[in-house]
This record gives structure tokens, sequence and C-alpha cells, in this order.
């Protein structure tokens, strides 16, 4: 009987979503200007996607609540601008409660805007200035709504670790078994999220390679608010790079490179003295390979990292994942990825060698449905097992509703 | 002499189907709607950026005979390739039981998919040497969208047709149907998805008609 209302909700949102579907493309070609002879060319366009997280207590990732239960709406704008053959700027904009799923209140931010400049045609070297995601990696690609065959990213881009950058850690004890559970938007993660900092690239293609090279004002690790260049100057900038390599379209694999200091001004105060925050650096050296044919797409990311901590030393840690999208019918695919972060040793002031974070694994399973193609639901199940430490597990159950515009 | 002229005649009337011998011609132009905008694609995350404009489609229209036919014979294989991030023809009508391939002529992935109730399919990610080449069979006639999982800005149309008698326009809006049977018909001019314009026809052998869709 389930099934048979499941079965007839799903056909009746399919046929009404033909209805808007029609209507979404008229709005597309009304969103779409152009002038001067096709030489400038505007687009806008969107996504609205309204979110359900369901999860157990401390909340995992990045989500900052201390509900249970989470709604998370989020309205986000695309400008695509293209100015003759060679000028293309962008933005992006969104309104929602936060740039990480939280119960806090509404707010509209300009995550991203940037200039490009592409002299040659045939790719090999392009100029972008701005505030942008990183080259570093391949998951920056698909981390949109609409692109993501998850709600969630990779474990690596938002399990909070024991780094903070707004303070120094007092002691190794503190650092070790300080309390980020219960002040989580105190520490960082290896990589926040798809790191929109601002700065600088310098990328292009010579053949099968290819290469990125950037200059922005904060470390990978970063959080949001240190992205934007008001709140945080090129003092200390961070430099990143990615090689890849694509034999034939099927394959692309890369080799990414990070460093810079990690600290927010403010913690200044708190650093050891005579130091300052360009002496703590984050290192990340990462390799990434993806490969996809017909329906399948794989994806995998391995991340080693190395943060240079106050009153602690070097605090490394490793990270990687393994992701499968599978394509079942035109409008059905399911996507499996395994995640798992391990974490070296720090002396805990008393002559023992301390893991300085507790290994965990994650299980992420989804499944995405097209309505049409500007419509689509995506179920998601995660299942994250702290592998030492107390073992302590966490399940979440996501839904999300995307409209694409 | 003159009675071997008739043979000679006669033998060449004879190679040429009756209904070309006897067939009506329809020409006239259809109204088409404004230049489309320019598209834009979307680069924000490609980290190798190749320089260069979409090129612009200008719109065209199909032109149509409505009415009962007879099953044709084997149907010639069409084809729309994906070049330079468009699908090329933007529109092509074809008749019910067409088979299509979709050959990739660009040196990136394309990812062909239709939605639409008059055929829905998924080709996946294929290069551009693989063998044989993706096709599709078309099979319920309507309008076919054709769009690409990776460029968001690719839009392709394909008409599937129950006539054998069909024409595009040039930009002018201009067409010329050849080869039409004489009787009463229905002749049609889709312009877009919402727009199907229609007029009743009676064709005559050997008359050329006058149809304009304002």
């Amino acid at each position: 009987m389930k099934l048979h209302t499941f079965s007839l909700c799903l056909f009746a949102c399919t046929a009404c979503a033909f209805d808007v579907d029609d209507f979404l493309d008229q709005l597309d070609s009304t969103l779409t200007l152009s002038a001067f002879h096709d030489n400038f060319r505007a687009r806008l366009s969107g996504t609205l996607d309204l979110e359900i997280y369901n999860f157990e207590q401390p909340a995992p990732g990045l989500i900052d609540s201390n509900i249970d239960t989470l709604f998370n709406p989020r309205l986000t704008l695309f400008l695509d601008a293209q100015i003759g053959s060679q000028i293309y700027f962008f933005a992006q904009s969104r309104l929602d409660r936060g740039f990480d799923p939280s119960d806090h209140g509404a707010q509209v931010r300009l995550d991203e805007y940037a200039l490009r400049v592409t002299p040659w045609e045939d790719g090999r070297l392009t100029v972008q200035i701005g505030k942008f995601a990183t080259v570093v990696g391949n998951w920056v690609p698909r981390h949109l709504s609409w692109e993501n065959p998850f709600i969630n990213a990779p474990l690596i881009y938002e399990n909070v670790t024991s780094i903070q950058d707004k303070s120094a850690p007092v002691s190794p004890l503190y650092f070790i078994y300080g309390p980020y559970y219960y002040e989580k938007y105190a520490f960082n993660p290896v990589i926040w999220g798809p790191s929109y900092a601002s700065g600088i690239s310098v990328s292009g293609q010579l053949g099968k390679f290819d290469y990125a090279v950037e200059m922005k004002n904060a470390s990978l690790s970063s959080r949001p608010e240190s992205w934007t260049v008001t709140e945080n100057g090129f003092d200390n900038p961070t430099f990143s790079s990615r090689f890849g390599f694509r034999p034939n379209q099927a394959w692309n694999l890369g080799l990414s490179a990070s460093e810079g200091p990690y600290f927010r001004r403010e913690a200044e105060s708190t650093l050891p003295p005579g130091r300052d925050i360009d002496d703590y650096r984050e290192f990340v050296l990462g390799q990434d390979a993806s490969f996809a044919w017909r329906h399948l797409q794989v994806w995998a990311e391995f991340y080693e990292a190395r943060f240079e901590v106050p009153h602690v030393g070097n605090a490394d840690t490793f990270a990687y994942y393994v992701e499968a999208k599978y394509k079942f019918t035109p409008q059905l695919f399911g996507a499996l990825r395994w995640n798992q972060q391990l974490f070296g040793t720090v002396s805990d002031g008393y002559g023992h060698n301390v893991q300085w974070s507790r290994d965990l694994g994650r299980i992420d399973i989804a499944a995405t449905y097209r309505f049409t193609p500007h419509a689509q639901v995506k179920l998601q199940y995660d299942f994250q097992h702290e592998t030492t430490g107390e073992g302590e597990d966490n399940h979440l159950v996501a839904a999300q509703f995307t409209i694409r515009f | 002499m003159r009675r071997q002229g008739l043979l000679w005649l006669n033998a060449i009337c004879s190679l040429f189907p009756a209904t070309l011998l006897a067939s009506a011609i329809v020409e006239g132009r259809v109204e088409l709607p404004k230049s489309h905008s320019a598209p834009v694609q979307a680069k924000r995350y490609e980290i190798v950026t190749k320089g260069g404009v979409l090129s612009t489609q200008p719109p065209l229209a199909v032109v149509y005979l409505d009415g009962v036919f007879p099953l044709p014979a084997p149907l010639p294989v069409k084809e729309v390739a994906q070049k330079d991030l468009t699908f090329v023809p933007a529109i092509l009508p074809i008749q019910l039981g067409t088979k299509v391939e979709f050959p990739n002529l660009d040196d990136a992935y394309h990812n062909i998919f239709s939605y639409s109730p008059a055929k829905r399919f998924d080709l996946g990610r294929y290069r551009p040497d693989e063998r044989p080449i993706p096709t599709q069979v078309f099979d319920k006639p309507g309008l076919v969208i054709l769009r690409c999982d990776i460029h968001e800005h690719m839009r392709g149309l394909i008409l599937v047709l129950n006539t054998p008698y069909f024409v595009m326009t040039d930009t002018n809006g201009h067409f010329r149907l050849n080869g039409l049977p004489a009787g009463h018909y229905t002749l049609k001019a889709w312009i877009d998805s919402r727009t199907t314009r229609e007029k009743p026809v009676e064709l005559k052998s050997g008359q050329t008609l006058h149809v304009d869709f304002p």
C-alpha cells in the first residue's frame, strides 16, 4: 500500500514537473541576455535546495546544530558573463542559514566572484582573479547540489579536527583532548569545503597535461569568514597548485600541493612569544584520480596534511575517499562513497606519543531521482564509526530537493 | 524513328514513381520568432578553459504535411553531432522509426540525454573514437529535447513526425515542399515547443500552392 502511494506521488510529481519544466526552459531563455552583436552575453541561473537532516549529537561534519533534525533551505544564484572571446566573469550568491548547514537565521552572501582572461583559444594560459574555489583536487567541479551525487562533502572537506585557527592551544593536552565537540565552530577540517578564498590563479593546458597555480589569502583549512579579502588580506598568503594528466577523456589524474599559514589574525596574542602566524603553516599533498565511461563515474582523492601547532609540533593526518556513481536509468542514479581519516601521534608533554584525534571511517550511500532536467530529489544515509578512541558511531539521514533554473 | 522516341520516353517515365509525376508543391513563408539569445557556457569550475564563444543558432521552423500515408521503405540513418559544444544540427525533423546517430566530434566528453515523453534515454559518456557510434531509434511521434549532462547550455531538438513530407525553413522562414500527393490535408508549421500553426490545404497534381504562416 505504501509502495503504491509512493509510486502515485512520484508519478504526480513527474507529471507536474513536466509542466514546470517548460516554464523553466522559457525562464532560462528570458534570463539569458546578449548585446553588441553577441559580443556581450550574460546568463542568470540558480538552484533552490530544500534539505532535511536527521543525525545524532554531536552533529557530524560541519553541521552546526544542537537539534537532531535540521531543515536547511538554500537559494543559490549564478551569474555567468562572456565578454568577447577572451573574458569571462562569474559570481555566486547564496541566501541560506549559513555556509554550512546550521540552525542559524537567514543570511545573504556573495560566495564567489571572479574575472577570467584566456588570451589564446587553445587554453594554454588562463588568468583568474577574485574569490573562487580552490584548484586543489577533483571534488570542486561537483561540489554544488545539482552535480554532487551526495548531499554532503567527502570526509576530508568537513571532518572537524583538533586544529583551531582562532587561538593556539595552551598545551599539548588541551590540543589532544580539547573540547572540540562542544565548540565545534572554533575548530577546522583539513580543507574547508570548496575553499572559496580570494586571490589569483594561473592555469592552462599543454597537450595531455594541465596545470593550475593559485595564490590565496587563506589556507585550505580556513573558515568561510577568512575567505573575504576585507577580512583577511594577503600578508600571509597560501600557495596551492595542481598538475593534471589526461591520457584520454576517460581518465584524469592529478597531483596537488598547498602550503600556507592557517591562523587568523586574532590568534596572534595566543602564540608563543616571538612567534607570529607565519610560523605555523598547513602543508597538504594530494593525489586524485577520476574515471568515467558510459554510465559509470569513479573519483578518488588521497591527502596527506601536516599542521605546525604551537606547543605541540607537527600534527599529521592522512585522509582519502573513493566514490562511485552509476546511472541505473536515465532518471535514477545511485552513489557509494567510502571515506577514512587517520591521525598521527604527537607528544602529550609527559613523554607519551598520543594520537591527536580519533581515526574514523564513514560510508555514504545516496540515490538521486531526476524528475526533469530541472528538478531532482536525493536521499542519503551515512554511517560513521570511530576506529580508535571510544569508538563512537553516528548515523545521518538526509534528503534534498533541488530545482535548477 | 518517331515510334522509337516514344518507346524511350515511356521507358524513362516508368522509372519515376507515380506520386512524383503527379506531385504537388507547397511553398511559402513562416513568420519566425525573434532570434534566440546567444548561449553562455558556465566555466566556473573548469581548471582548463578554452577561449572562443559558442555559436548562435538562428530560429528555424519545420513545415510538414499531416495525414495518413503508407509506411515507407527502410529509412536512412540521420545524425546529430556534438561539435564545438553544440548540437549540429540544432533541430532535426525525422520520420517516425528513423535511427539517429550521435557522434561526438569534440575532444571532450558529452553525455546526451532526453527526458521527453516521446523518447527517454541517456547515452552516458563516450569518447570521440568509440565505435559503433551510439544511436537511438525514435519510434514515438513528438518533440524530443536533447541535453548534455556535462554542458548545461547544450540543447538540441528532434521532431519525430508521422509523415514522410516535411522540410525545414531557411533562416528567413521560406520553405518549399516537393513531391506531395494530391488530396485534402493539413499543412502544419512547427515553430517552437509551444507554437504549431496549421492550415487545411487541397493539393492537386502538378499544382504549386502558396501558403504563408503569419
